[in-house]
């Protein structure tokens, strides 16, 4: 086996041109003494040499026009992108912004604990109708479709379709051009 | 700042007709992976479009301590793998006709025998390496046409370099077992040994 690893250690590193002659030498060696590795490195050389002489393909004549008309116009997508960032960010900023000045307004009542009190009680109450909201429509939507299990099929197959058609708008829309115009 | 650089700065900025001069240096490079990994002539013209675009769509994350090739030919070849594994998913042959390629066609020099044995042996070229399996293929084709180090190859199949040679000698010796099945010449032999 290790005599085995050794041949084609010696047959990979030829094949990369990194042989030294000592192991040129004991690689003719080995494949003079065992006829069937000879063939072997025979027809691996004759692939090697054969993918070497294999030219570099070349692209027919307008590719690089045709590749520069698909590219995306990046200017406007970093317009797009910014203009998102930026109403993200003032979106994101306006209500802080309220809020600060409704507080620098109301300040001396919104610290009073009577008004803290109401607040949290509020909200606790807000929590609870919430929570029986959910709580009632998932255990209407389950009980419906317990109920009536044909609805489930059908919502499945219109989700299906709606995905088919997707699937087929996409395809059309991303088919700029014919390749080979 | 050499010429490369300048465009790809320009490309970044949005410089659509300096990405154009990117596209000219290495259509033939990108068009070559392409095709070697697809064996189909409009699908690797497609392939290598798309790279070029993803190229483009990306070059705020191009690295420039790398070499941009080897970037762009990352792109291109992963793109064709997905492609390939696509392709298998929806049970679409791989065996199917080559199309004629235009630079075989094109090359109106050469004589009529010298186009036939040239287009014999590409043909060959495209059987064995559609044999490979494409982690394979894709190194085969990294090492034999772009002369790319182990390194190099490693570190776009984001792989480590004693699996980038145990991949090409498993490559190496099942293109051998073919290439003695379909009878190539060792046309070299005597040279070597």
């Amino acid at each position: 086996m290790e005599l085995e690893d050794r041949i084609y250690a010696l047959m990979m590193d030829a094949l990369d041109g990194e042989l030294t002659p000592a192991e040129q030498s004991e690689l003719d060696a080995h494949l003079e003494a065992r006829p069937s590795y000879k063939a072997e490195w025979q027809a691996m050389l004759a692939v090697d040499t054969l993918l070497r002489q294999s030219p570099a393909m070349v692209p027919a004549a307008d590719f690089a026009q045709r590749t520069m008309a698909r590219l995306p116009n990046q200017q406007v997508r970093l317009w797009v992108i910014s203009a998102v960032y930026i109403s993200l960010l003032i979106t994101g900023i306006l209500p802080l912004v309220l809020g600060l000045w409704v507080f620098s307004q109301l300040g001396d009542e919104l610290v009073e604990p009577a008004f803290i009190e109401m607040a949290l009680q509020s909200l606790a109450e807000g929590y609870q109708v919430a929570l029986a909201i959910s709580r009632a429509m998932i255990s209407a939507v389950g009980g419906l479709l317990v109920q009536q299990p044909v609805l489930l099929g059908w919502l499945l197959v219109l989700g299906g379709i709606a995905s088919l058609w997707g699937g087929i708008y996409r395809q059309l829309v991303s088919q700029t051009r014919p390749l080979s115009a | 700042m050499n010429e490369e650089s300048v465009w790809l700065e320009q490309a970044r900025q949005g410089d659509k007709s300096a990405f154009g001069k990117i596209i000219e240096a290495y259509q033939s490079p990108v068009f070559n992976l392409a095709y070697r990994m697809l064996n189909n002539a409009n699908e690797a013209e497609e392939a290598a479009q798309e790279a070029f675009i993803r190229a483009y769509t990306r070059l705020d994350s191009y690295n420039p301590q790398h070499k941009f090739s080897t970037w762009l030919l990352s792109i291109t070849s992963n793109y064709c793998i997905d492609l390939i594994r696509k392709r298998r998913a929806i049970l679409l042959s791989i065996d199917e006709p080559l199309a004629p390629h235009p630079a075989l066609m094109s090359d109106r020099t050469a004589s009529p025998e010298s186009q036939a044995l040239q287009g014999e042996q590409e043909e060959m070229v495209q059987r064995l390496l559609q044999e490979l399996p494409e982690d394979y293929r894709q190194a085969v084709v990294l090492r034999y046409w772009y002369e790319l180090s182990y390194e190099e190859i490693a570190e776009m199949m984001e792989t480590s370099v004693s699996a980038i040679k145990s991949r090409l000698f498993r490559a190496r010796k099942q293109l051998a077992e073919i290439g003695m099945a379909m009878n190539i010449e060792p046309s070299y032999e005597a040279s070597q040994i």
